[in-house]
């Protein structure tokens, strides 16, 4: 209902990604929450790494940076230090921001800089053909692990929230509407704020895995979440192999790029 | 701030480069800590936030140099620094740099290789990889300083070329130069000219973020004031936009390796020592040339016409300009602290006709001027 | 043999009501009285604001647990569809207690529009009484929000209730207090005695409802328009499948297209959760 084109770049579309891509649901509920929000267009910058998740970026009629694989929360850290009033929302996949980006991902958490990342989890590398993720469940085909891979994936969310992320949500294509309610939540943390998106690859997942058709695959998404409320009130046999979904974690403390502003403001009155 | 310090001080060369970045208008810095590049950082750590502007300690050096891309795209003069370890780590962001055309000035303290190699003896080993450490065809400029007075200075023209060209800098320096401490008059050096990248004239509405005048250089406009780009570390075109159009990428590949090549004689600097007359030409750049100075001023009271060519721009290669200064010469030795990565370059310049030598030493010990003087006499290559 | 005079109660409501505590606190009343009771109820959508019935039978000798249609002696409905539902359960001598205040289903307000036009039926009060002798309507959730506590809203039913049975107050004051947590046992008997203290028909604006309706009425604009881009559309099928309404088919270029827009209900789950930002629904 909400006029989403006027934050498109409409002659970027239609966009790349495959049909049925999980990407492409995410993007609309951004444009929601940004827009429910009333963040102006000129104070929302986009930055995202390599790959599927990455390319949203282009589409999107903010200043946008489409930066290296696994570095956009890097990228994101120095705008956001550079101008701390601009909301910077960081898109990432789960090769991206795992993977190669791991590292970057955990310092950002623990400076709790105050960067909005998107995580989009297809569990695993679209772009470059169907390879084994860090987020592929045991079981599961890729082309680079053909029996499924021998490795435990990430809980990338208990792994931010130790590393110290002030927010830590996930969230499921499959309910755009609480999406959409999740990302706007974790642009109002003023910190880091994390939020996992469980998003369809139907290309490569899908398919190497028998799932059928993209309306087969995110009808099933149901399957294998459980919301952290219902949660709470099961027994651990009832959760076994389930993911949480809706704010895992909410603990708000200083932000870095502020309290470094307030640090300089300090040292200027000293100065006086 | 600068008014209140002593205008002639006794300074580190890292020191000498934060000071000057200071000066030049630098006011973000994101870096790892390195030997024998940390006093800069410890420098930028104290100084930076007295003037408003903001230092970050970022998890590695890759994202150092990212963050220093995110801060200059929104709008902050920014650098880094590091030494060979952490330049290697650095080319990925140095080639998204150069593509995306993010000023940002790139300080690499040299220190032995390969590998973690020899913390912190000086070496001279990172010249090729400053001209070809990142993938793909890509203009890349290069200073290298002989003195912490000189830091300052190249310090203060890479913030300018970096501005001016949109294109990340990099200032070589050894680790004695950086070490070393020398007198530096601050209240002559505060007078240097300052340049700032060109915004885009008029309102911010649709903007082509990388359609270029004829100087090739296009107008750069910080994130957050409503320009609302595109910035791709992909092939683009000139809204900012992907492409893989071979006409639309040719004409990026030859743009950006044309705005530098047209400033070229700007930017190419070097220093000549007694080389009109001169049979035998020292080429050299960074320590090593302060000692060939000695070894020339040697060779000289024995009777030898020796002359000395000091680069002090390494990228785009000196080439013509040491050319022209070698024309009467026989003989070029080539002195640097690696196993011959600026030889080639150098007879490719000179041509088959010169004889070129070297004096090149790779194991951590500087070059002396005797060294150079043994290499100046003999006939044959001197590998000391 | 069953005693010709056992009485049928029908309890009616939506879930989270309080329907089941209510005929439970009826049936203690009864056992107080050495009655036997039986109850049979339905309960499951109760979160969905789902239908909730409890058939409550007593006498000195019940046999059946349920009310068969056209005999029971009260229908107490919490809510007024519930009691056009099953008023044909009541005898046409007998009598409906109703609370006037709804409780629209889901499956009546499938249009999301903001004072979209609902299915909730019309003209209930009139076709109550054209079946059953006694109706008895009043606003027993505001009379519960008044004394403090919307929960309240099943005992002051209850108080109405005992009105048309033959036990005291007493008897059902007793019954409350053992049913109901010791904190708010004062509350229920403030709540059992309002409830029963009201004198039918009571004076209650009738239009209230015809309002509600007026306004919707006025409300409603023209029919649902989804428009689908096609030249983004890339034939997933997604918007196909979760459509509740069959609104969209895939069309010969294995594309979505929209069969019948009038049966829309704006749930908005086609925009949403297309891929390929291709649909969108005013």
């Amino acid at each position: 209902m909400l006029d989403i084109q006027k934050y498109l770049r409409l002659e970027m579309f239609p966009h790349m990604l495959c049909p049925g891509c999980g990407h492409g649901i995410v993007l609309g509920a951004l444009l929601r929450a940004i827009h429910s929000l009333k963040l102006s267009q000129d104070e929302v910058v986009v930055v995202s790494g390599i790959g599927c998740s990455s390319r949203l970026s282009g589409y999107v009629d903010f200043d946008t940076l489409h930066t290296t694989h696994g570095r956009p929360l890097a990228f994101a850290t120095g705008i956001k230090m550079a101008r701390p009033e601009l909301t910077v929302i960081v898109i990432t996949g789960d090769g991206d921001g795992l993977s190669i980006g791991g590292n970057h991902l955990i310092h950002a958490a623990r400076r709790n800089v105050g960067l909005t990342c998107l995580l989009l989890n297809n569990e695993i590398y679209g772009m470059t053909g169907g390879q084994a993720a860090p987020t592929t469940p045991l079981g599961k085909i890729s082309t680079t692990g053909p029996t499924g891979p021998f490795e435990t994936p990430f809980d990338s969310c208990r792994l931010v929230e130790a590393a110290g992320a002030s927010f830590v949500a996930r969230g499921i294509t499959y309910e755009p509407a609480t999406l959409e309610k999740l990302i706007v939540a974790a642009i109002q943390n003023p910190g880091f704020s994390f939020l996992e998106i469980i998003s369809d690859c139907p290309e490569f997942f899908g398919r190497f895995n028998r799932m059928g058709n993209p309306a087969d695959q995110i009808l099933a998404q149901k399957q294998n979440v459980v919301d952290a409320k219902t949660a709470a009130t099961l027994p651990p046999e009832r959760l076994k192999g389930k993911m949480l979904t809706g704010i895992l974690h909410h603990e708000p403390r200083p932000e870095y790029a502020a309290s470094y502003q307030e640090s300089i403001a300090q040292m200027g009155a000293q100065a006086r | 701030m600068e008014k209140m310090t002593k205008p002639v001080q006794l300074l580190q060369g890292n020191a000498a480069c934060a000071r000057a970045a200071i000066a030049a208008g630098c006011r973000f810095y994101g870096g790892y800590p390195i030997s024998p590049s940390s006093e800069i950082a410890e420098t930028m750590a104290k100084l930076l936030p007295r003037v408003g502007g903001k230092f970050i300690q970022m998890e590695d050096e890759i994202a150092s140099l990212a963050a220093v891309i995110g801060a200059s795209l929104a709008g902050m003069k920014a650098m880094t620094a590091t030494s060979g370890p952490g330049f290697s780590l650095m080319q990925e962001h140095i080639g998204f740099a150069c593509y995306t055309e993010v000023p940002c000035v790139v300080v690499d303290v040299m220190r032995g290789g390969p590998s973690t190699g020899l913390p912190t003896s000086p070496s001279q080993a990172d010249v090729m990889q400053a001209r070809w450490g990142t993938h793909g065809d890509h203009p890349a400029i290069a200073l290298c300083a002989s003195s912490p007075g000189e830091v300052y200075e190249l310090t203060v023209r890479a913030f300018n070329l970096a501005e001016r060209l949109r294109t990340p800098v990099i200032l070589l320096l050894d680790e004695v130069v950086a070490h070393m401490y020398e007198k530096v008059d601050l209240g002559r050096l505060a007078g240097l000219p300052v340049e700032d990248r060109r915004k885009p004239k008029g309102a911010p509405g649709k903007l082509e973020a990388y359609a270029a005048g004829e100087d090739g250089v296009p107008a750069m406009a910080p994130f957050g004031e409503g320009y609302r780009y595109h910035v791709t570390g992909l092939a683009h075109d000139s809204r900012g936009y992907p492409t893989q159009d071979p006409a639309v990428v040719e004409t990026t590949q030859r743009r950006l390796q044309r705005k530098v090549d047209r400033c070229r004689k700007e930017i190419v600097s070097y220093e000549l020592l007694q080389c009109e007359d001169a049979e035998v030409i020292v080429f050299a750049y960074g320590i090593v040339a302060a000692a060939a100075r000695q070894a020339v001023r040697q060779a000289r009271q024995r009777g030898i016409r020796a002359g000395l060519f000091r680069a002090i721009t390494l990228w785009p290669f000196p080439g013509e300009e040491l050319a022209a200064a070698v024309k009467q010469a026989k003989r070029i030795v080539v002195a640097e602290m690696n196993l011959g990565q600026m030889t080639g370059e150098v007879e490719r310049a000179v041509g088959k006709k010169k004889t070129v030598k070297t004096c090149l030493k790779a194991n951590g010990e500087a070059i002396t001027p005797d060294e150079i003087f043994s290499a100046l006499q003999a006939e044959d290559a001197c590998h000391a | 043999m069953e005693s010709p005079a056992t009485q049928n109660v029908l309890i009616v409501g939506v879930g989270g009501q309080g329907v089941l505590l209510a005929s439970d606190i009826l049936g203690t009343v009864c056992l107080g009285r050495g009655y036997q009771v039986k109850k049979s109820e339905v309960h499951g959508m109760a979160k969905r604001g789902g239908v909730v019935y409890s058939h409550v039978r007593y006498g000195t000798q019940v046999l059946s647990p349920t009310i068969e249609p056209g005999t029971s002696d009260v229908l107490l409905a919490f809510e007024p569809a519930e009691a056009l539902r099953w008023s044909k359960y009541v005898k046409p001598t007998g009598t409906v207690i109703v609370n006037t205040q709804k409780r629209i289903p889901p499956a009546a307000c499938q249009d999301r529009r903001p004072d979209a036009l609902t299915r909730y039926p019309r003209g209930i009060e009139q076709a109550l009484r054209s079946q059953i002798e006694d109706v008895r309507r009043f606003d027993a959730e505001t009379l519960a929000f008044e004394l403090g506590d919307l929960r309240m809203c099943n005992t002051v039913l209850l108080g109405a209730l005992s009105r048309v049975c033959e036990f005291s107050a007493e008897e059902w004051l007793a019954a409350i207090e053992k049913s109901v947590k010791p904190r708010t046992a004062e509350l229920n008997r403030r709540a059992f005695l309002a409830g029963r203290s009201v004198e039918f028909p009571c004076a209650e604006e009738p239009q209230a409802e015809e309002l509600v309706f007026e306004k919707r009425e006025a409300a409603r604009d023209e029919a649902p328009f989804i428009e689908i881009r096609q030249n983004w559309c890339k034939g997933c099928e997604i918007c196909v499948r979760v459509c509740p309404q069959n609104c969209l088919v895939m069309n010969g270029s294995k594309l979505a297209e929209v069969a019948k827009a009038e049966t829309c209900i704006r749930c908005m789950l086609c925009e949403w959760l297309c891929p390929d930002l291709a649909v969108s629904v005013h």
